[in-house]
């Protein structure tokens, strides 16, 4: 046999011996997830410093490692409490937008329903498009110490992938096609985030907090079965964006409050955008318009659209608010006049 | 409603409309559009929300139109609707072409919905297919050529990846692990400590690519979206395995081929570095029965192999229509295949990530002979699998590295 040149001569075997506290996770009620095997040295409590080398939490430092570039040194900046969970009932809760969607079930609709419906999909699949793109922007940027939030961030990426392909499908499958792009919907402000948590707090936080009250109203919006279930769906996958969003801001302002003011600032000149901006911005014509004509029923029924939509408006508000005030961020007395105007007193 | 208290209506919306603070950009947008001093109160004392003074302003109703809508009791918020006439492709019926998928993205793709351009010139995120808006910022994508990411196959990969998902915490019977020898048991966890380390870093890595794609080759982006899931899914699989059976995670991956892959310029570049180690994990988790020492390693090595052969379904099919495409660039590639074999070789060499494998593939550390002997046999067949791979891309590798030049015997 010739000698083998990718294996040395001798043997060392030394890592034999790097095993000083056995692991014995064993599975719960929902298998074996990442809650269990969080225990002991390998847990995200007992996290040293930063690390820029891509080793994961609890693995043995390699003599020589590489750097890979400047990532976050800090758990605060990158962490959400419920990471781990959030990403097991991501991998629990996958669908696909093939099969689960009764698309079979779709009938002709009025054509001016079925403008509004395909308007409203032209604008959220481009919004979906970002907001894939957003968290993959950070994921070089967060430290496999905190690898659950990067596993997190992954997953957001297939749940946008799929809603991003869902809303394409809707727009093509009913005698429609894509209308109008939703060019100033403020989606650059999300990419243009300079942070992780300026762009958790805009995304998730925000933008995505207005789109999941909008898919929430899903019942209203959507005229029939399938258009309800595509809302339903997505926003099962969105309330854990957020959750993961709300959180991170929650573990933020607790570890580090005096990042508050800084935060404020982020969302003042978010907000100042009038609408709210960010990719829940409805005000937008194309989107208002098709989103009063969904809601109303008709363009006979404009006005009770609008006004439907105003409750929409309040809601997406108000529920914004709210989180804030989960996480921690007290904003009520620091909302502009658009959004001041919709919330509700405590 | 009395007179009364019509009156006393109206005086309330009066005060509150004069509570509510006007921001300035609504009043320089009002200026813009040429709405007199005073409309926008006007039309908050009517009893017009904030809100719906924005919507006029933002859907460009000039002054005059604002004030003959006031004037008749109206709505300022006067839809036109514009958005129903664009011209885009309208009347299209997707329908399930294999009723066993569903309703694909291929499915999606008639008409003028699929055509693929070989350049895109939008630099917005518009949705392709849609109608653009006129002047639009750049949203900073950079990759704007088909030829250098395509490959068709990742239409149908986006769907099969999807139907093929799985779950390690449900689909793995963690019940059904048994302790294994004390050698054995840490050889696992050393491989799994690697390979969980280099799963998480590809699926990092290629996040960061995503904002660089543009938005007409958004199947590609959706199959990429696939592909950092899967490779989460092995990270997490991998750890779980590490820290499920009396051992724990071992010394961390060596670095020089993932800091190869970080050191990429563009994209395609990275693509082509990329596919080596794409080819011989695929060997490797194909081969996963011969490292594998229970039942659940079996299943779990099997289910890596079924993604990772997506993945190495696009690396061929994108190379072969690169070159193709791009015919000046073919010698180039083999400067990024030179620098990627190299770092790879190196890493084989390394004891903590051959010797694992040589306990596993032998059985045990008394047994080494054997298993270097076939672990051996399994870097022959990955290399000859790699080169067979880049021979299927139309690529004959002409300085193929000098180590697995002697693995293959030529
Ligand atoms: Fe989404
Ligand atoms: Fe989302």
């Amino acid at each position: 046999m010739a000698a083998n040149p990718t294996i040395e001569p001798g043997l060392d075997l030394s890592w034999l011996n790097l095993y000083d506290e056995p692991a014995t996770a064993t599975p719960g009620k929902k298998g074996l997830t990442l809650k269990e095997i969080n225990a002991g040295r390998y847990s995200d409590a007992a996290r040293g410093g930063g690390d820029m080398t891509y080793r994961m939490r609890g693995a043995v430092a390699r003599p020589g490692a590489h750097r890979f570039g400047p990532n976050y040194m800090s758990k605060s900046d990158v962490w959400s409490e419920n990471c781990i969970m959030l990403y097991e009932e991501a991998t629990q809760r996958q669908w696909a937008s093939a099969r689960d969607i009764p698309w079979d079930t779709l009938q002709p609709l009025p054509d001016e329903i079925e403008r509004a419906m395909c308007q409203l999909c032209t604008m959220l699949t481009e919004v979906e498009f970002i907001a894939g793109d957003v968290p993959g922007q950070w994921l070089p940027f967060i430290s496999a110490q905190d690898f659950e939030a990067g596993l997190f961030l992954m997953s957001q990426i297939m749940d946008e992938a799929r809603h991003t392909d869902v809303f394409r499908k809707r727009a093509l499958v009913n005698g429609g096609g894509l209308l109008a792009q939703g060019a100033g919907l403020g989606l650059r402000t999300l990419l243009e985030a300079r942070d992780f948590t300026e762009m958790s707090v805009l995304m998730h936080v925000q933008a995505e907090g207005f789109v999941q009250s909008m898919f929430r109203m899903g019942e209203l919006i959507g005229q029939t079965e399938a258009d309800k279930r595509i809302f339903r769906m997505s926003a099962q996958d969105e309330s854990r964006h957020l959750a993961f969003g709300v959180m991170h801001l929650k573990y933020v302002l607790d570890t580090d409050p005096d990042r508050a003011e800084e935060i404020h600032h982020y969302l003042d000149k978010a907000e100042g955008d009038a609408s709210g901006g960010g990719s829940g911005d409805v005000t937008f014509p194309p989107v208002f318009e098709s989103l009063c004509i969904l809601l109303g029923g008709g363009v006979e029924k404009f006005d009770e659209g609008v006004q439907k939509f105003l409750l929409l408006r309040k809601r997406q508000i108000n529920e914004y608010a709210h989180r804030l005030d989960v996480a921690g961020l007290n904003r009520r007395n620091r909302f502009g006049p658009l959004m001041a105007q919709f919330v509700d007193p405590v | 409603m009395s007179t009364s208290e019509a009156l006393a209506a109206a005086q309330a919306a009066r005060d509150a409309a004069a509570n509510i603070e006007i921001p300035q950009e609504a009043r320089d947008r009002a200026r813009e559009l040429a709405w007199e001093d005073g409309l926008i109160e006007l039309a908050l004392q009517q009893g017009h929300s904030l809100a719906e003074v924005w919507q006029a302003l933002r859907g460009n109703i000039d002054g005059a139109t604002a004030k003959q809508f006031l004037a008749g009791g109206g709505s300022i918020a006067r839809p036109d609707f514009w958005w129903m006439k664009v011209p885009t492709e309208w009347g299209i019926k997707a329908r399930a072409s294999d009723p066993e998928m569903g309703l694909t993205i291929g499915d999606l793709n008639i008409g003028t919905y699929g055509d693929i351009p070989d350049v895109w010139y939008n630099r917005s995120e518009i949705a392709r297919g849609s109608f653009p808006t006129p002047t639009v910022e750049d949203m900073g994508y950079t990759i704007y050529d088909k030829a250098l990411i395509w490959a068709d196959c990742c239409v149908p990969l986006y769907e099969v990846a999807i139907r093929d998902r799985w779950v390690s915490s449900t689909d793995l019977r963690w019940n059904s692990l048994e302790p294994l020898p004390d050698d054995i048991e840490k050889a696992v966890c050393q491989l799994m400590t690697e390979q969980s380390e280099r799963a998480y870093y590809q699926g990092a890595l290629l996040s960061g690519w995503l904002p660089e794609i543009s938005y007409g080759y958004l199947e590609l982006k959706l199959f990429l979206s696939t592909v950092i899931y899967d490779v989460a899914r092995h990270a997490e699989a991998f750890r779980k395995r590490a820290l499920s059976n009396g051992g724990g995670l071992g010394l961390q991956a060596p670095t020089d081929y993932n800091r190869v892959l970080q050191e990429c310029r563009t994209f395609p570049e990275l693509l082509a570095t990329m596919f080596v180690q794409d080819s011989m994990l695929l060997t490797l988790f194909k081969n996963g029965d011969k490292i594998a020492q229970n039942q659940l390693e079996r299943d779990m090595y099997a289910l890596c192999a079924r993604d990772r052969q997506r993945i190495m379904d696009y690396q061929i099919e994108r190379m072969k229509h690169f070159l193709w495409k791009l015919p000046d660039r073919r010698d180039e590639q083999n400067l990024y295949f030179g620098k990627a074999e190299a770092r790879m070789v190196k890493e084989w060499g390394d004891s903590v990530v051959w010797e694992p494998l040589a306990i596993l593939l032998g059985g045990g550390k008394d047994r080494m002979d054997s298993g270097k002997a076939k672990l051996q046999g399994l870097r022959k067949q990955q290399v000859q699998d790699y080169v067979a791979n880049l021979e299927k891309a139309t690529f004959f590798r002409s300085n193929l590295n000098a180590r697995f030049k002697d693995l293959i015997g030529g």
